[in-house]
């Protein structure tokens, strides 16, 4: 077992590796000098709370927290409708229609996201809030629309059938027969879209205005500028902190291999 | 004429579900088909310093971006750091793919976690992390100092393989999931049958475990390849404009210069690119595992 044993302390090696960069920055965000150092000089949380008193930065993490919300309603809600459709009816190209909604996928998002540059600016809606949610519409639909048309699939035309039979109406049959057949792939949809909405930092650079940053673009143009204060860094422990927890959570509530079979290919 | 009008409310109430096709279909014509047609013609239209372009055809942004050796080292660069990126992850996620599908418990929980949690996190904070570590006066350059194995500021940041290193961190998660469900997905009877039969874990991993999981191997070569030469987060805050690349040229001619023909053509030229070396790609893995003859296995 001698191969298993080094496979063994590889795997944990690049463990350590993976999470470095993450953990790195917690230090460096505890140091009492205003300009980011390592080894920290000093211990304070000055910086988190700096950090949380920044008006730019809380404004854009509203803005992005908004945004994520409403693309992830938006994208559901459109898949939920699309992948019943196609799901349950037979009808000529639907074979192309299934390709062509998971169509973003495959386009490299910096190719997308000039084309919608340009496209934009012709509808004179550069930087606009309704751009952006569209943008990012179109990248999350793909993902949406596959993990809710695998449910959708597996559902048991018969019970709903039967529910009819018995007098239910067609929304107490939405309500009381198919979503909960379907609920965890919601979730895992609706989770999946907020997520990559909430992160994307290539399409809202392109897309939105100098005053209506998301908070990556404003996180990203900081670091880019320079001379940040550890207040960033604070503020990206924070950031790494809530998605580690919400992986956690969602490993433990409907496993996150299932989640993640969808998400291939979300950068 | 009485009869009609039922027979065609019949005939719309039958295909009322069309209705549920048609807000994500005309979403997406508009948002996605739509732009990336405007992208394609844009990139065939004339420069205007004043009017930004004139919609007169022509050839020359194409001409440019392929007459111009800058262009051409832009190209060769995204294609060896997108080619590295690639082996790197994929060589770096198969062990750990394995390992993952015999961990159990709270290791597996825990491995799972650490590998695939940065899936979740934003690109920016694990960028800054690097920037940290690998800045001039960084995190690595202390350890050198303390270990005593040089002095002076790191010229390891704004190089090839520090952005290969982070492209590469970036992009495992994906490696590791995808081939983590392709190793999974191997039947045990399959392994078992090896084994009674007499054959070394050795030669079951080269004979079994590796063809079966070819494609799995492919896909997620191709799509860290894909995400790899079509970053532009990573590069800029890494190499930044001391390693010319198509998506950071992309970025600097359609938002700096605000010269949109000419970015469009460098755009399509990067997708080009990666849907002929994706092809190849799946090609080759085609010819060297030949494929369809282990089928029966």
């Amino acid at each position: 077992m001698a191969a298993r044993r080094i496979l063994r302390v590889y795997t944990y090696v690049l463990f350590v590796v993976m999470l470095a960069p993450i953990l790195i920055v917690l230090p460096v965000a505890l140091t009492r000098t205003n300009y980011m150092t390592f080894p920290p000089e000093g211990i304070t949380g000055k910086w988190f709370l700096e950090g949380l008193r920044d008006q730019i930065l809380l404004d854009a993490l509203g803005r992005s927290l908004v945004l994520a919300v409403a693309t992830a309603v938006f994208s559901v809600a459109l898949a939920l409708l699309a992948s019943f459709a196609v799901e349950r009816r037979a009808f000529a190209g639907r074979r192309a229609l299934e390709t062509f909604f998971t169509g973003p996928r495959v386009i490299p998002q910096i190719i997308l996201v000039l084309g919608l540059l340009i496209f934009f600016r012709s509808l004179n809606m550069g930087g606009s809030f309704t751009g952006l949610l569209l943008a990012h519409f179109v990248v999350t639909f793909p993902f949406a629309f596959r993990t809710i048309l695998a449910s959708v699939s597996s559902v048991d035309v018969i019970l709903e059938w039967s529910a009819r039979t018995l007098g239910a109406n067609w929304l107490t049959v939405f309500r009381r027969v198919l979503i909960p057949q379907i609920k965890t792939a919601l979730i895992a949809a609706f989770m999946f879209s907020f997520i990559e909405s909430f992160n994307n930092v290539t399409i809202a650079l392109f897309l939105s205005r100098p005053g209506a940053r998301t908070l990556p673009v404003e996180l990203f143009v900081r670091l880019q500028v320079g001379g940040i204060t550890p207040s960033v860094p604070a503020l990206s422990f924070l950031l790494a902190g809530v998605a580690i927890a919400l992986f956690v959570i969602l490993d433990r509530t409907i496993g996150i291999y299932k989640f993640l079979a969808g998400s291939e290919g979300s950068r | 004429m009485e009869r009609r009008i039922p027979v065609a409310a019949m005939w719309i109430r039958k295909r009322r579900w069309v209705l549920m096709l048609v807000p994500g279909t005309v979403l997406l014509v508009v948002f996605f088909l739509l732009p990336l047609l405007t992208l394609g013609r844009m990139a065939f239209y004339t420069y205007d310093p004043i009017r930004l372009y004139v919609p007169a055809l022509t050839l020359e942004n194409f001409v440019k971006v392929f007459s111009d050796q800058y262009y051409w080292s832009m190209i060769t660069n995204s294609l060896t750091v997108g080619f590295l990126a690639t082996l790197c992850a994929v060589f770096c996620a198969f062990p750990v793919a394995y390992y993952l599908t015999t961990a159990k418990g709270i290791e597996r929980t825990v491995l799972t976690a650490g590998f695939l949690a940065t899936l979740f996190i934003t690109l920016l904070v694990t960028t800054l992390g690097w920037y940290i570590i690998l800045l001039p006066f960084g995190v690595i350059q202390r350890l050198f100092e303390v270990l005593g194995l040089g002095s002076g500021p790191l010229r390891f940041i704004k190089t090839i393989p520090a952005l290969v290193l982070v492209l590469a961190h970036a992009h495992l998660p994906f490696a590791v999931l995808i081939l983590a469900s392709s190793i999974q997905a191997i039947g045990k009877d399959k392994l078992q049958a090896a084994r009674t039969l007499g054959a070394s874990p050795w030669s079951i991993f080269w004979r079994i475990t590796i063809p079966l999981t070819m494609p799995g191997i492919v896909s997620s070569a191709i799509l860290v390849f894909t995400l790899s030469i079509s970053a532009y987060l990573i590069p800029v805050l890494i190499t930044g404009q001391k390693i010319p690349l198509l998506p950071i040229a992309i970025w600097t001619y359609s938002s700096e210069v605000l010269n949109w023909p000419f970015a469009s053509a460098i755009a399509i030229t990067l997708f080009a690119v990666t849907t002929v070396f994706t092809y190849a790609m799946i090609l080759v893995s085609d010819l060297v595992t030949r494929r369809g003859k282990w089928k029966v296995v």
